[in-house]
């Protein structure tokens, strides 16, 4: 345990200060074409007559591609997981979001790629869009997505994530006030300063050599070879350098559609997006619309907890099913609630698609649990720190998920977060542990809930 | 055209248009400005123009034909660092990376004409340069630091690697 305690150098420290780090953008190939793309210049609309000739004739136009040079055009981020496919690659009949990719151009220099771009001519029949999940149910919605308006491959083709924990019936029979809250966290654009960016180097050998700016290296890997219907071993994908990510770079924005690029123009290619288009099209962390209602009692123990949540997953699902799987474990928050009735939908609609920004979809719970922790102390006029302390998770409580808590912090950082605030506890909150609970410490509604932590 | 960049005379082929961030990273193979947004909002371009900092990315090269251009290149190289980039380093004020070379060369300026150790003044010469993974309290630490003439502990080996302080000096 040589490290722990101790100051250890950055093993990139002294490559950062001397200008020495080699990001994507760095790497330096004879013979680079520079890639700029057609992208949608509305929300949503059906498409036709896709025509490149003009700009594949242009001097210095190297490679165009479109969804006809795409071998398998639709695959998804989690196929691997068994979540079905549902984003083409370069849009084919119709868009669905502002700024979707329709076609590439590889040319000698950025201006002559943009002017490329420009000669690509399509057609568009604009059509209502979508744009807030609030309004995805109602009957008279636009259609945003081949599934509809929300995700319906869920295990046993449900079409939410849901959590059913105790009797949520009794928990309401029983309570005092019933304490409800909206919470609807914006999306946010994670704004690496090193824009989304792929060099791609046909070597002689057939191999393509991936330089990209991703976090997560083997699904980038993964994503082009499907694409391509390449196998494994003729992709070489350099990665580990990452100019901010947060989130933003484990979808593969740029690397399969370079690789197109490189394939046919035998040249290798490099897309660095503008900073216009990472805040215009780049996947951002979803917006989330989350309600929330307690059945709690006088004295501040929150006996159950219905909650809807609706993932605004943006055009295509890419990793949204996921999300919302993590952020239904954790509707709870950190916090022991016996009785659950939650249900959460992953809803298309016409923006951009989301992703993972920094605790995927975890963040939006903790904000909605925690903004609504301090709502039920304000109801009841009680103390925000002994609502928590009282409702925390202990040893031997169950998670939403039935996973029971062996090693719960909920008491140690309330306790110092009061202790940092200067705010005096009560002394039954203070000596508060975060051991079982028994005896007088074990109120009636949580006697069935708890585990064993010896069976976990 | 003629530049002179980290000391050395060099014939710039570009037209006079051109930026500068472009001439240096494509033309000249100076890579350490980064090119973060090509429209004068994240600093992450900015280099010395005798001895200012500019936008690398907002500076036409044929404004300043003659001068002198400074980048991180050339600050110093591993074995021979700059009082700055040894407290840049002590401090950890580089985290992904992206945004030092334009903190190190606005900082390296703001030492240049005396700044000090205050922390508001160095926030403000700072002013305009992003750092996405929001390390600004250690790049403050770092600026101050090699304002003040702290000295460090680096020992830097031949191959470039520093093996510093282990054993928990903080």
């Amino acid at each position: 345990m040589k490290a722990v305690g101790a100051r250890l150098p950055r093993y990139d420290g002294i490559e950062h200060v001397t200008g020495r780090t080699t990001y994507v953008d760095d790497v330096r190939v004879p013979g680079m074409l520079w890639v700029k793309a057609l992208r949608s210049p509305v929300h949503s609309a059906a498409m036709s007559g896709l025509d490149t000739t003009k700009a594949e004739a242009m001097p210095g136009v190297h490679a165009v591609v479109t969804h006809a040079d795409v071998p398998l055009l639709e695959y998804g981020h989690l196929s691997a997981l068994g979540i079905p496919a549902d984003e083409p690659l370069l849009a084919k009949d119709e868009v669905r979001y502002k700024g979707q990719p329709i076609a590439l151009v590889a040319a000698e220099d950025e201006e002559t790629a943009l002017a490329a771009v420009d000669a690509i001519t399509v057609d568009f029949e604009e059509r209502t869009p979508l744009l807030d999940v609030r309004r995805a149910f109602d009957d008279d919605a636009p259609t945003v997505h081949q599934w509809g308006n929300w995700y319906t491959h869920f295990e046993g083709e449900m079409d939410r994530r849901q959590i059913r924990k105790g009797s949520i019936d009794d928990a309401f029979e029983q309570a005092d006030v019933i304490v409800q809250g909206v919470y609807r966290p914006a999306a946010i654009e994670h704004v690496p300063l090193e824009t989304q960016v792929a060099l791609v180097v046909p070597e002689a050998n057939g191999r393509l050599t991936i330089y990209s700016c991703t976090q997560a290296l083997y699904f980038s890997m993964g994503v082009v070879a499907a694409h391509l219907q390449v196998p494994l071993n003729k992709l070489k994908v350099v990665g580990g350098t990452v100019g901010g990510g947060f989130g933003g770079k484990v979808d593969t924005a740029t690397e399969t559609m370079c690789a197109l690029l490189a394939q046919k123009s035998g040249r290798p290619v490099k897309w660095r997006w503008t900073r216009e288009e990472e805040f215009l099209c780049s996947s951002t962390r979803a917006p989330w619309h989350m309600e929330i209602a307690d059945a709690v009692t006088k004295d501040g123990w929150i006996l159950g907890r219905k909650m809807l949540t609706l993932h605004d997953s943006g055009a295509y699902a890419r990793f949204s099913p996921y999300g919302l799987t993590k952020h239904s474990f954790h509707h709870t928050g950190a916090y022991t609630i016996p009785n659950l009735s939650f249900d959460g939908f992953v809803v298309f609609t016409n923006r951009v698609p989301t992703t993972a920004m920094r605790g995927f979809g975890v963040t939006s719970v903790s904000f909605a649990t925690e903004t609504h922790m301090s709502r039920i102390a304000d109801v009841l006029g009680l103390d925000p720190y002994e609502v928590r302390l009282k409702n925390a998770n202990r040893v031997g409580d169950t998670s939403p998920n039935r996973i029971v808590y062996t090693d719960p912090s909920t008491v140690s950082v309330v306790k110092a977060l009061a202790g940092g605030m200067d705010v005096e506890l009560a002394t039954e909150y203070a000596a508060m542990t975060r051991d079982p609970r028994e005896g007088d410490l074990l109120p009636a509604h949580l006697v069935g809930q708890l585990g064993n932590p010896e069976d976990h | 055209m003629k530049l002179t960049v980290n000391g050395r005379p060099r014939e710039i082929e570009g037209a006079p248009l051109t930026t500068l961030l472009h001439v240096l990273r494509e033309e000249l193979g100076v890579t350490s400005p980064k090119a973060g947004c090509e429209q004068g909002g994240c600093g992450a371009c900015t280099v010395l123009v005798d001895g200012e900092p500019q936008r690398a990315c907002l500076t036409p090269v044929g404004a300043i034909d003659g001068s002198e251009v400074t980048t991180v290149e050339g600050l110093g190289a591993p074995e021979s660092l700059s009082a700055l980039q040894q407290a840049f380093t002590h401090h950890y004020a580089a985290q992904c990376g992206f945004c030092t070379s334009g903190m190190l060369m606005a900082a390296e300026a703001y030492i240049a004409r005396g700044g000090t150790d205050d922390r508001e003044a160095i926030q403000e010469a700072l002013a305009g340069h992003v750092c996405r993974c929001t390390g600004y309290v250690k790049i403050i630490d770092a600026v101050a630091a090699a304002a003040r003439g702290d000295a460090f502990d680096l020992t830097v080996t031949a191959a470039g690697t520093a093996m510093t302080n282990l054993g928990g000096v903080s």
